[in-house]
């Protein structure tokens, strides 16, 4: 079954372009022009056929496209790519503080877009194999199920976040470094963005770790990488 | 680059400006000091000759008076000696008179007529010789007189008196404490010109450092502009006549920042409006290359034309849009401390490329560097591709440390750089020389070595182009070790020293 997109993109000339590029590649297509259309678009897609990602420009008219990542994000864990037009740290740490899982730049390559995409679809549908339950204090990790407890009440995570933890669940103890997340998370190479670990990182603590501040799970080890205390 | 030459006209290169090669060999600040010192000196010599002069003619006058008083009492008492014992002059009245008149600093002489002789007082040091002739002569026509003269090289003043009866009497009196007195004050006044002399001089400078701080202030706010801090401006206080010199230039400093900032977002607001037709065109393009086996052959030619340079623009762009950051000076830095064996592996193996081998010492490859990846990947991607299209690629890439640096030399095996040519080809849009013009399939941007040497001073290195002993070019970018700070503990949220900052 064909994966479902939602393209959110003021300018309709680049919309059409990338809709015509995204279904030659196999996806069904949904556009939106600005942010309020795309909560629409996306509230009506969760009656019958939910999106599987959705492509966010950030340079909207109205509610711009921080809003709109943040109000996805607030009814939902789809992938959300975010589009920039600029590589500043602060558009881009923003936008992924908003919820976005990953971003391109304007002007980007279609090719470079459509590898994201398929970056962020695969992920989200493998994730067998391993044990079946990890546990770290009070901290449950269900790889399979895909269920994350923290003192037995169920934590919500994006797919992005739980396969972050999962990625050190599976090497307890270790110290990952930014590349190495960047390529088993993101299938980045050894040049992939270090903010996406870094934000992302953040925002886990802030859902797993009862005092973010002073994380007990998710360290920081300096000049090397993150672990995840054992 | 319009900024930077603008820049460079209106400040000028430090030293070799003509402008600064007129400047005198003093400054304003010795001159006006120097003026200073002169007025003191010429008013204090003044008052010197003045003080000594009246002084001097003062003291001699009073002396003249009381040596006239004293010879005349002198005088009155030799008379009154001589002619008690009776009216004839008899030669024991006088030889025991002389000796009576004695006394340290004067001489006495007495001439009779009757006796045709000269008696002195004792011991004998003055003789009739050493009187002045002319007083000599005047006294004994019958005129008393006085005059000055110079005896064994001390002043002397002798008093000349015609007694009745053929008898005078002459008084020589040394001068010798009053020049003493006199040489004491000159001494002092030259020493009090002198303090004086000094004493200007200092108030000079301080005057001139008073007068000319503002001018300080404007030369060190201009310096500080020209090294590129454009939000330098002077404070408004200070003395009233200098407002309107601190006005002009305050908004002398704004229009030029205005100016610099309006052209550097020129670039950056061109670049920025030519992105969303860019991407429609490149995804558009894409679509139809996708179904390029469907065109006929003609058509697939002329698509390959325009894939090639919707690509080429899209990378002039993007390069563009990174030029003008570093104009802007809003160039961050995302420091990530790396081994440098791994970062040149990764670099020279850029995406769609050959890898390029890198020679490096075993017991170098594990050493830490604190770079922007990014960056370092951009600026090796440069080079490549400079390699590739001037040299027929890079043939080899060796790695050399130094405690402080790592050096990487790409060389590759083209007709090499001509020495005149070696900075230009780092300039904006320059070509390369045996190249120039011809800008054969899959042009770059003639940004890209402009930009590789704007990332390597980002991290504070350098590049420069030489020959390479293999024959063509040789590329060397050398850029510094600085290991991150010691960690402050666990708790951040990055795992490794994080900085930003605007460039250069």
């Amino acid at each position: 079954m064909a994966s479902h997109i939602l393209i959110v993109e003021d300018d309709e000339r680049i919309r059409a372009s990338m809709g015509l590029a995204l279904e030659d590649e196999g996806y069904d297509v949904v556009e939106a022009g600005s942010g309020e259309e795309a909560l629409e678009r996306f509230a009506q897609s969760l009656a019958f056929e939910p999106l599987d990602l959705v492509i966010i420009d950030i340079m909207l008219p109205g509610m711009d496209g921080f809003e709109c990542c943040r109000e996805v994000r607030r009814q939902s864990v789809v992938p959300i790519i975010m589009v920039t037009a600029r590589t500043d740290t602060h558009d881009i740490v923003a936008g992924l503080e908003a919820g976005a899982d990953d971003y391109v730049t304007k002007p980007f390559e279609p090719k470079e877009l459509a590898a994201r995409i398929r970056a962020l679809l695969r992920r989200a549908r493998s994730t067998e194999g391993g044990p079946s339950t990890l546990t770290f204090g009070d901290l449950e990790i269900m790889p399979e199920a895909g269920v994350v407890r923290l003192a037995g009440d169920e934590v919500h995570l994006t797919r992005t976040e739980f396969l972050l933890l999962c990625e050190l669940a599976s090497n307890h103890g270790k110290v990952l470094s930014r590349e190495q997340l960047l390529e088993r998370v993101w299938s980045y190479d050894y040049f992939g963005d270090g903010r996406l670990v870094d934000v992302h990182v953040r925002r886990l603590r802030t859902k797993v770790e009862p005092d973010p501040a002073n994380p007990r799970y998710v360290l920081t080890v300096r000049g090397l990488g993150y672990k995840l205390a054992p | 680059m319009p900024t930077g030459d603008r820049l460079r006209r209106l400040v000028g290169r430090r030293g070799t400006h003509p402008a600064q090669r007129r400047i005198g060999r003093f400054g304003l600040r010795a001159r006006i000091t120097a003026g200073f010192a002169f007025g003191a000196l010429v008013l204090s010599l003044l008052i010197t000759s003045i003080t000594y002069f009246t002084t001097s003619s003062s003291i001699v006058a009073q002396d003249k008076r009381s040596l006239e008083l004293q010879a005349l009492a002198n005088a009155t008492s030799l008379y009154e000696s001589v002619y008690a014992r009776g009216p004839e002059i008899v030669l024991p009245n006088v030889i025991g008179l002389s000796d009576e008149l004695r006394s340290p600093t004067s001489y006495s002489l007495i001439y009779v007529d009757s006796l045709r002789a000269w008696f002195g007082s004792s011991p004998f040091t003055f003789s009739m010789g050493d009187l002045p002739v002319s007083l000599r002569a005047m006294t004994l026509h019958g005129t008393s007189a006085e005059q000055m003269f110079s005896f064994h090289g001390t002043p002397h003043f002798a008093v000349g008196i015609a007694l009745p009866l053929g008898a005078y009497y002459f008084g020589v009196f040394s001068l010798s404490q009053a020049t003493d007195t006199l040489h004491v004050l000159l001494a002092s006044l030259i020493a009090a010109a002198v303090v004086t002399t000094l004493l200007g001089a200092a108030l000079g400078r301080w005057a001139a450092g008073r007068t000319l701080r503002p001018l300080r202030d404007v030369s060190q706010a201009a310096s500080s502009i020209a090294s590129g801090m454009l939000d330098t401006r002077l404070e408004t206080v200070g003395a009233r006549d200098l407002a309107s010199l601190t006005l002009s230039f305050n908004r002398m400093a704004d229009r030029l920042q205005q100016r610099i900032e309006r052209d550097a977002r020129f670039t950056s607001d061109v670049s920025h409006e030519l992105r969303s037709p860019l991407t429609t065109l490149a995804t558009s393009l894409s679509v139809i290359e996708s179904r390029r086996d469907e065109l006929p052959e003609r058509a697939q030619r002329a698509l390959d034309l325009l894939g090639a340079e919707v690509r080429r623009f899209q990378r002039m762009v993007r390069d563009l849009l990174e030029i003008s950051r570093f104009d802007a000076r809003s160039a961050d830095f995302a420091a990530e401390s790396v081994e440098v064996g791994d970062l040149l592996r990764h670099a020279f193996a850029p995406a769609g490329h050959e890898p390029v081998p890198v020679r490096i010492d075993p017991a170098d490859d594990h050493r830490e560097l604190l770079v922007d990846k990014r960056r370092i990947e951009r600026i090796f991607g440069n080079l490549i591709e400079n390699a590739d299209r001037y040299a027929g690629g890079v043939t080899q890439v060796t790695v050399e440390t130094g405690d402080h640096f790592v050096r990487v030399f790409v060389d590759d095996s083209g007709p090499g750089i001509p020495p005149a040519d070696r900075d230009r080809v780092f300039e904006r849009f320059a070509r390369g020389a045996g190249t120039a013009g011809s800008r054969g399939a899959g042009a770059g941007t003639g940004l890209g070595l402009a930009l590789a040497q704007e990332h390597v001073r980002l991290h504070g290195g350098r590049v420069w182009a030489t020959d390479s002993p293999s024959g063509g070019a040789r590329f060397i970018v050398e850029l510094p070790i600085s290991l991150p700070a010691p960690g402050d503990g666990d708790g951040g949220d990055d795992p490794l020293a994080k900085t930003t900052g605007a460039g250069r």
